[in-house]
């Protein structure tokens, strides 16, 4: 469990985490959502005790981590695959993280084996693809058989059988029990491999809930219907207290019924429909619009466009 | 998950263990030692042969003066450049890649990081300085002892400046630049001043017979094991005030 209070992380005078709280809970796989420069690695570190916070506090297993005896056996990160001494081979770099918490060479060849790198272990890490060095990032963050798990974008850079891979990875941590806490700012990715969903914006709050709720909350989902009586059949659906609007193209948007009760009502009625379509928000779709606010740097189309003509 | 029942002085061993994998396991240590021997047994030699050679035609002071063990720590203005590098390298490579949240990570007690990797590098400058020195002990030890200072030294400087090029320009000024700027001094403020840098000290405590206007072999040497004290207690300071 990774408890994090009132988190407030200033860098001079940029604030980079604002009063921030929130709770990961063990089971299930917690993605973290946020636009690029949200305050995501920064919470992480505060989380990890390499940051110290400005106010506020965050906590592992109920405890600061910096109060953990031999902290891998309780919580392991992989924050940066990058972080890396390119001299190493790979197992020699696990086994100096390893000897730290007082966990031998057995376990650094069974995480080895767990990540698919024991045919590697012995190369030089310098040769390294991003992938199989966030694969040797995660390795690292096994070691000490931890109930907490901390990943930051550990998708960047994977081939697309390491993403799968790494999907099913999380999802089985989190099926043993552990707190998988999972950071990323493609809400596609987040929205395969999390349960939960918390998501961040200028380093505040923006959304808590599980990945359904996080949809209906996001965005409304309405139903799309097309009919050539559409003004008697808009009659009828807002006399049952549905909200309709006219679609540029000539079609309802209805919300408030769903498309079996205004499909059923058309017949009742007699009147014939072409077209009936239940739209949901993507995941994508309610992110943005959630974040839309909080994002640092967007990209606004050029208003000129039609002045050079 | 039994970490409740471990106790302190294993989790020093840990971190202990821990550094010497780290140390061990780069190709950067062994050509730093590699680099050091050559120019300390190399150069020592050179110098000790041509001492020989013009031993039958030198005046009876020059004779009086002669000091075969200093003479054969000619090499170890190189030498102690390059511990000094490996001191830096010992920590700054960390910082530089990033490593070192990886290591605060997983020992959250920072300094005993930092004295887990003062410590093997003390282990690893003795042992070599006495490899490339056999013989001659007190010499000797305290040619192995300023070669472990100049590693510390460069292990403070690496942990304060966090930047491998910029720490090793610093530990340059400290060693080279400020004695020769101080050298320079009239008299008698060349040696007034001079016998408190580290170089100056340096060769008191291995010269055989000291040189007029400074220290002992003693006081010298605790003059150089202040700069090492300075160089980690000031990293140690800083280490748990900064943001890895």
């Amino acid at each position: 469990m990774i408890e994090v209070c009132e988190l407030t992380k200033r860098y001079g005078s940029a604030v980079a985490v604002d009063g921030l709280s929130f709770t990961v809970h063990p089971g299930r796989v917690t993605g973290f959502l946020g636009p690029n420069g949200a305050g995501k690695s920064t919470t992480m570190r505060v989380i990890l005790g390499l940051d110290a916070p400005t106010a506020g506090r965050a906590t592992v297993n109920g405890r600061p981590y910096q109060q953990l005896t031999r902290p891998l056996h309780q919580a392991g990160a992989l924050l940066d695959a990058g972080a890396v001494h390119g001299g190493r081979t790979a197992r020699n770099h696990l086994l100096a993280i390893a000897a730290s918490n007082g966990i031998g060479a057995r376990r650094v060849a069974e995480v080895l084996d767990a990540v698919g790198l024991d045919s590697v272990a012995a190369k030089r890490v310098r040769g390294f693809s991003l992938g199989m060095k966030q694969r040797l990032g995660i390795a690292a963050a096994l070691l000490g058989d931890p109930s907490v798990l901390m990943f930051d974008e550990p998708v960047n850079g994977l081939d697309p059988e390491g993403i799968h891979w790494i999907r099913g990875l999380l999802k089985s941590l989190a099926a043993e029990g552990r707190t998988v806490f999972v950071s990323s700012h493609l809400m596609s990715e987040m929205a395969l491999t999390a349960d939960h969903l918390i998501v961040i914006g200028r380093g505040r709050l923006v959304a808590d809930a599980a990945v359904t709720e996080f949809v209906e909350q996001g965005s409304r989902h309405d139903v799309v219907v097309r009919s050539p009586r559409g003004g008697d059949l808009a009659g009828l659906l807002a006399a049952r207290g549905a909200e309709v609007t006219a679609e540029p193209d000539g079609g309802l948007a209805v919300t408030g019924l769903d498309a079996a009760t205004i499909g059923d009502l058309a017949r009742e009625h007699g009147i014939s429909v072409h077209e009936l379509t239940p739209r949901h928000a993507s995941l994508e779709e309610a992110y943005m619009e959630l974040t839309r606010d909080s994002v640092d740097y967007r990209a606004d189309l050029p208003d000129y466009a039609g002045k050079a003509a | 998950m039994t970490a409740a029942t471990v106790s302190a002085p294993a989790r020093a061993r840990d971190v202990l263990t821990s550094e010497w994998i780290k140390l061990r396991s780069v190709r950067s240590t062994y050509l730093v030692l590699l680099s050091a021997l050559a120019a300390a047994v190399g150069i020592g030699y050179l110098v000790a042969h041509a001492d020989a050679t013009h031993w039958a035609t030198m005046s009876a002071a020059d004779r009086a003066a002669f000091d075969p063990v200093y003479d054969s720590f000619s090499g170890l203005g190189l030498a102690q450049l390059a511990f000094g590098a490996l001191g830096v390298l010992v920590i700054s490579s960390e910082y530089t890649t990033g490593l070192i949240r990886i290591t605060f990570a997983a020992v959250p007690r920072r300094r005993a990081v930092l004295a887990a990797k003062a410590a093997v590098l003390g282990a690893v400058t003795l042992l070599a300085g006495e490899l490339a020195h056999p013989g001659a002990l007190r010499g000797v030890l305290a040619a192995g002892f300023y070669l472990a200072v100049m590693a510390w030294v460069g292990l403070g400087l690496g942990a304060v400046i966090r930047h491998t090029a910029g720490a090793i320009t610093a530990m340059v000024g400290v060693v080279f630049l400020l004695p020769t700027t101080i050298h320079a001094l009239p008299a008698p403020w060349d040696t007034r001043i001079g016998r408190f840098t580290l170089d100056g000290a340096a060769q008191q405590m291995i010269a055989q017979h000291p040189h007029a206007g400074y220290f002992s072999a003693g006081p010298s040497l605790l003059i150089v094991a202040a700069y090492a004290a300075a160089a980690i207690a000031t990293a140690a300071f800083v280490i748990t005030r900064r943001d890895a």
